[in-house]
Order: C-alpha cells, then sequence, then structure tokens
C-alpha cells in the first residue's frame, strides 16, 4: 500500500535519497543493469527492482535488501545503461546512507569498509591480519574469528597475508583523509 | 505533342526515393517542369531494397503513378524506374549551391563521373563475366558478391553497369570486351592528377607516395617539411596536398595558410593524430577540404582520395533555374558495429540488421529468398528481433524513437513465418510496441494470432554465440525480472534512423538549422517548410518517418514548392493534349517497317537473321525489314529515324531487348516519324530467343521460330491498330472542402492560394474545430495564434466561401465534375466542383469504467484540458495526479491506438510538475506512444519525476472512491506487487474516434473503414486518397493525428486536388476501354466486373457510357462482355486472336 508510505520521502534521516532519486530519474526499467551485473546472482532483488524501489521511494523497502551493498562497483551497469544513467554512484549513494544510518542490516559490511580504511588511514596500505582483527573487535563477536579461520589460514600459506611491518613515517595519508572529511563536511 | 515548353514552373527535388518520387510526381502532374537528382546510381532509394510493405505485405509502390492522364507517365513497376514527360531524373548528381529567391533560384547539379557511358551500355553484361574483382555486393547491404562493375540496383530499366572505382584494379578486362565501347578507364588520365604529400616522417612519405602511385596510379611528390612543400607548390601545380599537422619548425596550420595564398587551387587534405582532431576541425574553416586521422591504412586512404579526383577532375557542373527546391534527401540508418552495445552485430555471422534481412527475404538477395542462416545456410527456425537498437538511446545520441522499426519488425516477423511455410518461429522483443499507425495495432494483433509471432516486453541484454552458432540471448524475463537465456538461429537488430549522409553538409550550404540529432528543423506546425521560403523539406528527410508520413509529407512539400512558384509568377500552364489523328492518316493502307535490333551479333547467335528478314518481307503489309546493330544507342536511334522517313512505311515495329526501356521513347519517336502512337510497337526478341537457349537447345540457330513469332505477333497487332482521338472531359475548377478544422481550412487555402474557387462547408457554428479547445501543443507552441491568422486568411480571401451549420447531403458524378448538395438555414443549395476534401474530423472518444462518472475528480484528457483554459482548476494546488492511459482506444470496440493521448498525457504531467514540483504524478500506461521526436518528452517527463506504471489489457487499473477520497489500484510488474495510490485527480485518456457518419459517407460515395474512419484507397501509397476518384481526406478523419501532421495531410491532400484542378479537361488514356453500341444488350455485366467504377448505365439514352477519367484500361469489361460490344483499343480481339496465331506459327 502506498498511501501512507509516500510522499516519497520524508525530510529526515533518508533525505540523501533525494539525490539518489534524481539520478536515477530517467530509468526506463529495462532490465540492463540486471543483466550487466556479475553478483545480481547473490542479490535478494534485482538492481532494477532497487532503482524501481528508490523511485517509488520505498525506503524501509531499499534498506532490507542487500542488492546495494553487494555491488563491488565494476561499472558494467553505468556502461551499459542506454539513459546514461549514473548507476554505481547510485549504489555507493545508497551504501553511504546505509553506513551513516548505521543501519543493523548492513553492520557486518559497513564495519568491514571502516576497518579497511582504519587500517588504510593508519599505514598508507592495507595490512590484513590488523584489518581482521579490526573487524572482529568491532564485531564483538568471540565466534567470528573461528568463521574465518580456514580462509586466513590458505590465505597464510599461500603468503598472501603477509606479518606486519613497522611502517615508515607516521600515518602517510593523514592529510590526504583530513581534507576529504573536510570536504565531506562542508560540501 | 505536349505543350510542355508552355510551362512556366520549374521545381528541383533533390533525393529519389519514394519521398522524392512522390513530390516530383505530384508538381509534375500539376504541370511543373520537375528535375530529379539522385546521389545513387538507382531511384528508389531504400525502398528499391524493401520487396514487401507493411500492412499488405505486398509491395504497392506503382500504386503512387497517377490515375489521370495515364499516358504522360510509363505505367510501369515504381521500383525498375520512372519515365513522365515532365520529370528529368539525373543519377549520380548533387546539389552543390543554391542562390535566389522563390520563383528564381539558380541551383548549381554536380553529376559524378560515369565510368559507364549509360546513353551506351546495353546492360548485356560481358563486363561482369570479365571482370576478375569480387566485391561485396552493396545492394544486398554487403551481404554475397558481386563484381566491382556490377548492376546498382538488380531490376532498374534502364540498368547500366556502373564501377566501384575504389575497388577496380583498372586491368581494363571489362574494357576489353564491351562490345558498344560504353566502358572508358582512363587510366592515363590519373597520371595528370597531382598529389604532394608533406610530412615529416619518412615512412609516412615513403608508403603515401608507394599507396598513391603504385596502386592508385596518380602522381605524387613528397616534402619533409612546411618549407619545402611550399617552394614546390610555388614551382609547379598539384591538384591535391596531404598535409600533416604536426611538424618541427613551421606546423600544418601556418602552412595551410601560406599555401592558400599560394595556389587557392589545390585541395587540403589534413593528416592528423585523433588528439589534434580539433585542430583539423579549424583547418577546415581556413580552407582545407577534409581531414584524416591517424593512423589510417590504404584502404580508408584511397576511397578518399579517388572521390576527390573524381570530384575535382571528373565531374561536371551544371546549372538550373528552378522556382522551388523540394529537400527529399532521406535517412540513413545506425550501424550497430559502433556503438557500446553492438549485440554481438559484425562479430556473430548470425546477427543482421533488419534492412538485411529484409535483403535475405528478397529473391534477388544473397540466399535467392531462402531464409537461411548466414552461417551454415542451413534453413532458420527460431528468429528473434531486437527493438530500439541505436534509437531510444540517450547514451548514443538517440533521445528518439525511430517510428518505422516497431511496423518493420512484425512486418519482417510475420513474412519469416510466412516464408518458411509456417515452421519458423519469431519472437519480437520490444520496450514499447509502438503500433501508433491506424492499421498497426490490428496487423500486430494478428501477427500475435495467425502467425504465432511472440511478443516480449524486455530488453536484450547481450547476444553471445554457442559452440553452433546459435545466438544466446539474455534478457530479464518480462513476468518477474529474473534473467532468461535462450538460444535463436538468428537475430535481427531493428536498427534506429540517422541523418541521412550528407544531411549536415547540405544545412551548411543552404544554412539551415538542424536538431540536436542532426535531422533539419521546420516550422512550428509546419513540418515541411524549412525557415527560407522557397525551399521545403519533403519526405523523410525530418527523420523518423514510416511510409506512409514520407508520402504525406513529400505532397505536403510538393503543395509548398508549387505555392511558391506560383506566387512568384509561374503558373499552372493548361495542359492541351487532345490532339486529332489525321484522317488521311486513318484511311491510308497500313504498311510496316520493321527494324529489328541485332545488337552486335547477340540476335545472330540464336536466330538466323537473313532467314527472318526474309520471311517478314512477304507479310503482305510488311514494307520493309531491316536490320540494326543497336537501336538503344544514340546513333542507332537516329539512324532508325532516318531510314524509317525514308521508306515512306506509316507503322513502326522495333524487336528489341527490354521494350520496357523503349515505352518511354515511343512517344518521341512517333512524334519525330510523324505518325500517331498506336502506330508504333515494340516487341521484345530477346527474351523468347534466350529461354530456348538456357533449355539447352544445341541446333544453331535455337530461337528462330520464337523470334519470328513474337515479331509476327507485333505486325499483327501494329495492322488492326486504330490511331485515335483520346476522350476527354472537362473539368470544373472548384473544389468542396467538408470540415472547418485546422485541416479543412488548410486544404481550402492551399487550393485557393493557386487561384481556384473553394466551398468550406462546416457544421457548427464557426470555424476551427478541435483547435478551438486545444490551446498549446506539447513543444509549447500556442495553438491560439496558428487558428487566429487561419482564420483571419480563410475568412479575407476572395476565392473561399464559407458555409456555417451547413451539411453535405450527397454527391454525385465522378471525378472533374461534380455535384453535390449542401443544406444551411437557408435551404439546400447546389454546389458543382471537380474535386472534393472531406475534413470532418475527429472528436475524444466516450470512456466507460476506470470510474469515471464516480466523482467530478475522475475526467477526460479534454475536460481537464477545458478546466484549465477556463481556469477552473488549480494545477498547482494537486497532491496526486493518476493519469491511465488507452481508456478508450486499443480495446475491443476501438482496435487502434488514438497516438495524440500519449503525447497529450506527457504535455499535461510536464505542465502538472512545472506548477508543483513536489506533486506525485503516475502514469498508468500500456506503452507509451512517444514516437519520433515526441521521445525526448518522455524523457522529460522521467526526468521531472513522474512515475510510469506499466499494466497489461486483460489486468486494467481500477478506480475506487472511498470515504478517504479516490483510490487507483495497480500492479507494478517489477516490484511484484499491487499498488494503491490514492489521488487527488485521475485523466483518462479517452483517445480519438472520428466525427464521419455513415450518412455523409454514402451520400458521397465514400469508404469507411472497419473503425469509422474515411478509408485511404492505400493506407501506405495513396494516404490521402479516398477509394472514390476525386475524392480526399485529410486530418483526423483519416485516423488520429496531432495537429502539424494533419496540417501536412491537408497539404498532401490540396496537392493532389490540384493534379486534377490545373487542368481544363482530363484526357483518357490511349488504353482504354469503349463500347460498341450496335452489339451491347444493355446486360450490365460490364459495370460490376469495372473495378474503378468507370462504367455506368444512360438510361435515357439506352447507352452505356465510359468515364475516361476513370477508365485504367485493364480490360475487365472486355472479357465481361457476352456479345464482344466491349472493346479495349489497343487490345482489340482480331490483334489477340492473330498475335497468338502467329505465336504458333
Amino acid at each position: 500500500m502506498i498511501p501512507k508510505e509516500r510522499p516519497f520521502i520524508e525530510p529526515d534521516k533518508f533525505h540523501d535519497l533525494e539525490g539518489v532519486q534524481k539520478m536515477l530519474a530517467s530509468c526506463i526499467q529495462c532490465g540492463t543493469c540486471s543483466g550487466s551485473c556479475p553478483n545480481a546472482f547473490a542479490m535478494d532483488v534485482t538492481p532494477r527492482t532497487l532503482w524501481r524501489m528508490v523511485l517509488t521511494g520505498q525506503k524501509e523497502a531499499i534498506f532490507q535488501t542487500r542488492t546495494f551493498i553487494l555491488c563491488s562497483s565494476c561499472y558494467s551497469c553505468t556502461l551499459r545503461c542506454p539513459r546514461g544513467l549514473p548507476l554505481t554512484e547510485a549504489m555507493s549513494a545508497l551504501k553511504q546512507i546505509a553506513s551513516r544510518e548505521g543501519l543493523a542490516p548492513y553492520k557486518a559490511s559497513t564495519r568491514f569498509y571502516k576497518s579497511f580504511l582504519d587500517s588504510v588511514r593508519r599505514h598508507g596500505k592495507v595490512r590484513e591480519g590488523e584489518m581482521m582483527t579490526l573487524y572482529f573487535l568491532s564485531m564483538k563477536n568471540p565466534l567470528l574469528p573461528l568463521q574465518f579461520a580456514p580462509l586466513g589460514l590458505r590465505l597464510m600459506l599461500k603468503g598472501k597475508v603477509g606479518a606486519p611491518f613497522p611502517t615508515r613515517g607516521k600515518r602517510p595519508l593523514e592529510s590526504l583523509f583530513n581534507k576529504v572529511m573536510q570536504l565531506e563536511n562542508n560540501p | 505533342m505536349s505543350l510542355t515548353e508552355q510551362k512556366i514552373g520549374k521545381a528541383l527535388v533533390v533525393g529519389a526515393g519514394v519521398g522524392g518520387i512522390r513530390a516530383a510526381l505530384d508538381l509534375a502532374q500539376s504541370g511543373y517542369k520537375v528535375t530529379l537528382i539522385e546521389k545513387e546510381a538507382y531511384t528508389g532509394g531504400i525502398l528499391a531494397k524493401l520487396d514487401r510493405q507493411f500492412p499488405t505485405d505486398r509491395c504497392g509502390m506503382c500504386k503512387m503513378l497517377p490515375t489521370i492522364e495515364r499516358d504522360a507517365v510509363s505505367q510501369h513497376c515504381l521500383r525498375r524506374g520512372l519515365f513522365h514527360e515532365n520529370i528529368e531524373i539525373l543519377t549520380g548528381a548533387s546539389l552543390l549551391a543554391l542562390e535566389g529567391t522563390p520563383g528564381h533560384f539558380s541551383a548549381r547539379i554536380q553529376e559524378n563521373p560515369r565510368w559507364v557511358n549509360a546513353d551506351l551500355c546495353t546492360g548485356c553484361g560481358l563486363c561482369e563475366q570479365a571482370c576478375p574483382v569480387e566485391i561485396k555486393n552493396p545492394f544486398n547491404q554487403h551481404m554475397g558478391l558481386c563484381k566491382a562493375i556490377h548492376l546498382p540496383s538488380p531490376h532498374a530499366i534502364p540498368n547500366s553497369f556502373v564501377i566501384d572505382t575504389a575497388a577496380c584494379t583498372r586491368c581494363g578486362a571489362c574494357e576489353k570486351v564491351c562490345p558498344t565501347g560504353a566502358i572508358r578507364i582512363s587510366w592515363q588520365d590519373r597520371e595528370r592528377f597531382r598529389i604532394l604529400v608533406v610530412d615529416d616522417e619518412l615512412i609516412v612519405r615513403s608508403s603515401l607516395e608507394a599507396w598513391l602511385t603504385k596502386e592508385a596510379g596518380f602522381s605524387a611528390e613528397t616534402a619533409g617539411s612546411g618549407e619545402e612543400a611550399l617552394e614546390l607548390l610555388a614551382k609547379s601545380s598539384y591538384q591535391v596536398m596531404l598535409l600533416d599537422i604536426k611538424m618541427p619548425g613551421m606546423d600544418g596550420m601556418e602552412v595551410l595558410a601560406k599555401a592558400k595564398e599560394i595556389s587557392p587551387d589545390t585541395a587540403v587534405v589534413m593528416m592528423t593524430a585523433y588528439a589534434t582532431v580539433e585542430t583539423a576541425v579549424e583547418a577546415m574553416k581556413i580552407g582545407a577540404l577534409d581531414y584524416l586521422v591517424k593512423p589510417f591504412d590504404a584502404e580508408s586512404l584511397l576511397p578518399k582520395i579517388n572521390s576527390l579526383y573524381e570530384a575535382l577532375q571528373l565531374s561536371t557542373a551544371r546549372k538550373l533555374d528552378v522556382g522551388a527546391v523540394v529537400l527529399c534527401g532521406g535517412v540513413s540508418y545506425y550501424d550497430p558495429s559502433t556503438g557500446k552495445d553492438t549485440f554481438g552485430f559484425r562479430s556473430l555471422k548470425n546477427v543482421v540488421t533488419s534492412l538485411e534481412f529484409e535483403r535475405i527475404l528478397s529473391s534477388c538477395g544473397p540466399f535467392e529468398g531462402k531464409l537461411l542462416r548466414p552461417d551454415n545456410l542451413k534453413p532458420v527456425r527460431r528468429v528473434a528481433f531486437i527493438q530500439c537498437v541505436g534509437s531510444r538511446d540517450i547514451g548514443m545520441n538517440a533521445d528518439f524513437c525511430s517510428s518505422a522499426c516497431c511496423a518493420f519488425a512484425v512486418k519482417e516477423a510475420r513474412l519469416a513465418v510466412e516464408q518458411s511455410g509456417g515452421e519458423a518461429e519469431a519472437a519480437v522483443f520490444y520496450m514499447d510496441m509502438r503500433t501508433y499507425q491506424k492499421p498497426l495495432e490490428v496487423y500486430c494483433q494478428q501477427a500475435q494470432g495467425q502467425y504465432g509471432v511472440r511478443f516480449v516486453k524486455s530488453r536484450v541484454h547481450s547476444v553471445i554465440a554457442d559452440k553452433n552458432n546459435d545466438c544466446i540471448l539474455r534478457y530479464p524475463s518480462p513476468e518477474d525480472g529474473s534473467m532468461q537465456e535462450e538460444s535463436f538461429d538468428m537475430v535481427v537488430l531493428a536498427v534506429g534512423q540517422r541523418p541521412a549522409k550528407g544531411a549536415r553538409k547540405l544545412a551548411d550550404m543552404l544554412e539551415l538549422p538542424v536538431n540536436k540529432a542532426g535531422f533539419f528543423e521546420t516550422l512550428p506546425f509546419f513540418c515541411c517548410q524549412t525557415e527560407k521560403p522557397g525551399i521545403f523539406v519533403g519526405g523523410s528527410f525530418t527523420g523518423l518517418k514510416d511510409i506512409n508520413e514520407t508520402l504525406i509529407c513529400a505532397s505536403a512539400a510538393a503543395q509548398g514548392a508549387s505555392l511558391a512558384i506560383h506566387g512568384a509568377g509561374g503558373g499552372l500552364a493548361p495542359v492541351a493534349r487532345a490532339v486529332e489523328p489525321d484522317p488521311e492518316a486513318l484511311r491510308a493502307h497500313p504498311s510496316v517497317f520493321v527494324a529489328v535490333c541485332t545488337c552486335g551479333n547477340r540476335l545472330g547467335k540464336v536466330a538466323d537473321e537473313k532467314a527472318l528478314a526474309q520471311k517478314l518481307k512477304y507479310q503482305p503489309w510488311v514494307k520493309e525489314v531491316r536490320n540494326f546493330a543497336r537501336i538503344c544507342t544514340r546513333d542507332g536511334y537516329n539512324e532508325l529515324v532516318d531510314v524509317v522517313k525514308k521508306s515512306g512505311a506509316n507503322r513502326l515495329l522495333l524487336g528489341t531487348c527490354l521494350p520496357h526501356l523503349h515505352e518511354s521513347r515511343i512517344l518521341a519517336l512517333a512524334s519525330a516519324l510523324g505518325v500517331d502512337r498506336a502506330c508504333v510497337e515494340v516487341t521484345d526478341t530477346f527474351a523468347p530467343a534466350g529461354r530456348d537457349e538456357q533449355q539447352g537447345d544445341k541446333s544453331p540457330f535455337p530461337g528462330s521460330s520464337e523470334v519470328l513469332g513474337t515479331l509476327l505477333g507485333g505486325i499483327a497487332r501494329l495492322k488492326r491498330a486504330r490511331p485515335h482521338a483520346l476522350p476527354s472531359m472537362p473539368v470544373i475548377r472548384r473544389a468542396l472542402v467538408i470540415g472547418g478544422g485546422i485541416a479543412g481550412m488548410t486544404a481550402a487555402l492551399a487550393i485557393a492560394d493557386h487561384g481556384f474557387g473553394v466551398d468550406l462547408v462546416e457544421q457548427t457554428q464557426k470555424l476551427g474545430g478541435n483547435l478551438c479547445w486545444i490551446k498549446r501543443t506539447i513543444e509549447g507552441y500556442e495553438t491560439a495564434l496558428l487558428l487566429e491568422e487561419t482564420l483571419g486568411r480563410v475568412e479575407k480571401h476572395p476565392l473561399i466561401t464559407v458555409h456555417t451549420q451547413a451539411r453535405v447531403l450527397g454527391a454525385t458524378g465522378s471525378i472533374g465534375s461534380l455535384t453535390s448538395r449542401v443544406a444551411d438555414n437557408s435551404g439546400e443549395h447546389t454546389i458543382c466542383h471537380g474535386v472534393c476534401i472531406v475534413a470532418t474530423g475527429a472528436n475524444e472518444a466516450p470512456v466507460e469504467g476506470f470510474g469515471y462518472g464516480l466523482d467530478s475528480a475522475v475526467m477526460t484528457q479534454k475536460e481537464w484540458e477545458i478546466a484549465l483554459a477556463q481556469n477552473s482548476q488549480d494545477a498547482s494546488s494537486l497532491e496526486t495526479v493518476v493519469f491511465i492511459q488507452c481508456a478508450g482506444c486499443r480495446r475491443k470496440d476501438r482496435n487502434y491506438c488514438a497516438r495524440v493521448c500519449c503525447a497529450t498525457t506527457l504535455k499535461q504531467a510536464l505542465y502538472l510538475k512545472e506548477k508543483n514540483p513536489s506533486a506525485d504524478v503516475f502514469v498508468l500506461y500500456r506503452d507509451i506512444m512517444a514516437y519520433g521526436q515526441m521521445e525526448s518528452f518522455y524523457t522529460q517527463a522521467r526526468r521531472m519525476g513522474v512515475i510510469f506504471i506499466p499494466y497489461k489489457k486483460d489486468c486494467p487499473p481500477s478506480v475506487e472512491k472511498k470515504d478517504e477520497g479516490l483510490f487507483v489500484s495497480a500492479f507494478d510488474p517489477i516490484l511484484q506487487r499491487d499498488l494503491c495510490i490514492s489521488a487527488d485527480r485521475v485523466i483518462l485518456a479517452a483517445g480519438l474516434a472520428p466525427e464521419l457518419p455513415a450518412e455523409l459517407a454514402e451520400g458521397l460515395g465514400i469508404q469507411i473503414d472497419e473503425h469509422g474512419f474515411s478509408k485511404e484507397a492505400q493506407f501506405k501509397w495513396q494516404p490521402v486518397e479516398s477509394s472514390t476518384s476525386g475524392f480526399f481526406a485529410c486530418g483526423t478523419v483519416l485516423g488520429p493525428r496531432n495537429i502539424s501532421e494533419s496540417i501536412a495531410t491537408a497539404g498532401a491532400a490540396a496537392e493532389r486536388a490540384l493534379a486534377v484542378l490545373s487542368r481544363e479537361s482530363i484526357v483518357g488514356g490511349r488504353i482504354s476501354a469503349s463500347v460498341r453500341p450496335s452489339l451491347c444488350s444493355l446486360c450490365e455485366r460490364c459495370i460490376e466486373a469495372c473495378p474503378y467504377g468507370a462504367r455506368a448505365l444512360d438510361e435515357e439514352k439506352e447507352k452505356i457510357l465510359v468515364n475516361p477519367a476513370l477508365c485504367q484500361g485493364c480490360g475487365s469489361c472486355v472479357t465481361a462482355c457476352p456479345n464482344g460490344a466491349s472493346v479495349l483499343e489497343g487490345y482489340l480481339r482480331e490483334q489477340m486472336l492473330e498475335t497468338i496465331d502467329a505465336a504458333f506459327a
């Protein structure tokens, strides 16, 4: 039932959705994006349906799907879209809303992203061991590391997870991160 | 014979596709001289390649030929060629420059060189056999092979060979075998074409030099720097300079500027790297002719230099004085291999474009009409059609719909099923099935029902091949959005339209604007008029049209051109043509001259020429028999005229190949000989002879008896020929226009402006029709201005008599002299007129259901439009508005698309969003018919946030009234859930229903189609003619259309009517039927048999009358007549029987 769910967006915490709607406005629901998406098999609703939800303003339904969080930013959909819409950017915009609002269904993903960036911020590159430690700590689930143990072992055997070397210099990307934060706060 | 010299007006038509042919025929029929120029070597344009067209699945191009004054044009297949005494056709020609004012233009025409002299070429084909170079056949869209010397189209007449100069190796093989010396490849002349190559890199210089000299045969010199180049230029002259832009020292731009001073005649072609393309474009502004982007190879360089060579050295320019110009340049088609979404085109063999598929279906196509897979030549069993390839794609700068592809694909799908004997399955993948043309909705339903064509509303994502080369299509299921994969033998891409090649250049030359997509811009409401008076755009040159609209626009443009010439003092000259035959000639004993063309020694190979002459000589009526080497050449023709004149014979029989070719010359030949046209006959001596040859008869002269038979038959027909005066009937030079809407008024004005009186009958109190309530178009044009101006002109025009509150009761008579009864307040009147234009229009269709009548908030588009105009509605106060499309049409009782309602909805939705951007606007639709440029408004509406929800025909949305207000429920197929929208206003797209009462149609004697609109004689080919001769229709009474489309039909109908009014009398055809009253028993069988309604019974005189204006000489009456009283001139019983006897002799 749309009647009480509309007007599409209430100017509250989801105000960014209006921006996403603008990005997608001329979408004709052709489904080329769904066809292009290499991750579509894992999504619960296809990108096309997600865009339809955005355009019809079903904010609650949108933030229960896994679709946008599974986007790996390969830009296939953007490239193929006959309307020339910035679909990958729209996916990122949804991710940002989910992350900023700390929405429950995306807890694991947003914390994973955050751990990744924290590690990058500290060392200028990702340190897998540290990133995973930060991630496990943030998730506060003692059983979680066990789930990742087999993968971690395999990666270590292949030499994909390096030992933590001391970083030369302190926080080489700090100024970059600060600048981005500054820009984000004062767009 | 005809008084063509008296004609004052002359027009130029650019482009000889169907649009150009239509415009040229229209102007020629109204008495103007027309020069029709065409870039290609054949006429017919795209239609030359399409064998069959929607909605009849047949070709009907010949229906464009005039039915009155038939003898002015040779009556045969228009795809083979056009011969009209007022039309001069120049192929391989283009418009170079145009100066002057309407009525007095001076045009410069460039004619490309022809390596094969068309006057000498007999089309024998020996050169083709000798040519060692095979190229991809351009006529078959580069499928299959042909030789470098080939026929440009398989069916044209006359059909002389052309050479693909870029592929030709100039081996000279064809030159040697040509029996008439028609081929002239001037290898030596090429050496005189000097090219200067300027580049700082040695490798570029030397390879260019090698290509230009060794491969192409030109002279080339090189220079390593700008300074060196300028020195060389100062010393001697060069025709072309290839100039690099980036060079150390003096750069290309500087060299160009200086070179233009030293040697202004040298054509400069810039060579540039991709990064400096912009500089090259700059260079073109200061005098460079063209540019090449590095790296390039010989294949891309040489054709360019070749065409430069032809244009600079060999082409000839001629000057023409014309009164008006009609541009009918047509369109080109999108090449999917250039886009980001190729759908496997060019990389997969079984993916073809719609045009290629059309050639595959054609019997002169690459597979001779068999529906075969291009990869393994096995029959096609499953074929998929993908729509909107290169259309409706913003990413490809195509924010438009190509309008014709939906009909095109449905037709091809039906043909595919039909040609495979029902074994092939066809599926059409579409975004919106735009069945907006009147017959298309039903045609589409037939495709689905009778032909089993599957329609899938889904955009195909990709096409890949499996190991068998089958095409796998990936698309989201229209049901639930899940990804589907399906395998097909063949995939057909519906490629979108693009501006014609050279359209931009033409626009720049004429200083006319083009729109974003590159199509010509026209004036508001007048889709054939450009900014410049005297220059009109006809046919599909403005883009995005099907054949029906193309022809309407061509005629409307012709009408504009006609008016421009007329207004500038040129007149429609009277054509007085009834020439009485000399009574002496009638009494004279027939003596036949038999001229046999031997075509070199070709005839001698199949028939014994001497024995033939001997046998013919002893025929009692034969005066002389003579062999000629080649009658088709100019020399041969002149010799023939001389010899026949000297012989004193009074009838002439020609035995030649290709009788069609000579038909166009017979008239001239007859007048040169001073005999009646009926006294000259052509027979085909080569076709029967060749047949025996093919059957493998090994005797020395296998064809002798057949050739003799045909010639004897010809003699038999000639000796019985009766020169006679052509019947004629006078024309009442007035028109009656029924309906005072914008179409009726426009048609009336167009006729009156040519100096003929018009009676305009309107049933209501005032003129204006639907324009009285439509205030604004979707483009934002105010209709009030148009209405005011048109009304003012109609009311002031001295030649227009307006009858308001009047009705036409009925008409009697036939084309040229009609009498109508009109009733108005003062009683009944009689009006005499020559033609009648029906423009009674259409009105909004009645609506049932969708909550109409439940609440005042549910209204139709018209009600809403009127309410807005009266300011009784505040659009900005509405929060939620729901539009429901197809509420009155595309249903059982009105099974057609009303075409205007989607545009109206878009207009109203955009208006609401403009007034209140936060309003929620929903459009519930089946297919949005935003054809042509309307697509951009659809995009705009989406951008503004209008939500479009598709619904299926069998699951329409419902409107309920509850205590809280109105609720619209619909199912969203993408979200897979029901939506319930509480709406402030529900606006229903009711569509249009015709306003043509059955009594009126019956009274006038015109036919109504199954939807109640006026029936066209032929939807595609005779779009404004009614099936009854002398009656035309325009505007919405023909079918739903918008204002500018209605105005175009009005122009077209007026132009066709003018073809009748422009003459004082209509002269019947040479071959027409008559009655011998002494044998006639008045059984009236012939009246029923006549398909043209040309016969009537005169009860007083007890005679059957034949109307010469209507009779088309088909001979149906002759076969129906039990007494032999009905006769067809030229096909008398004696003539036919003797011809048959001769054939068996």
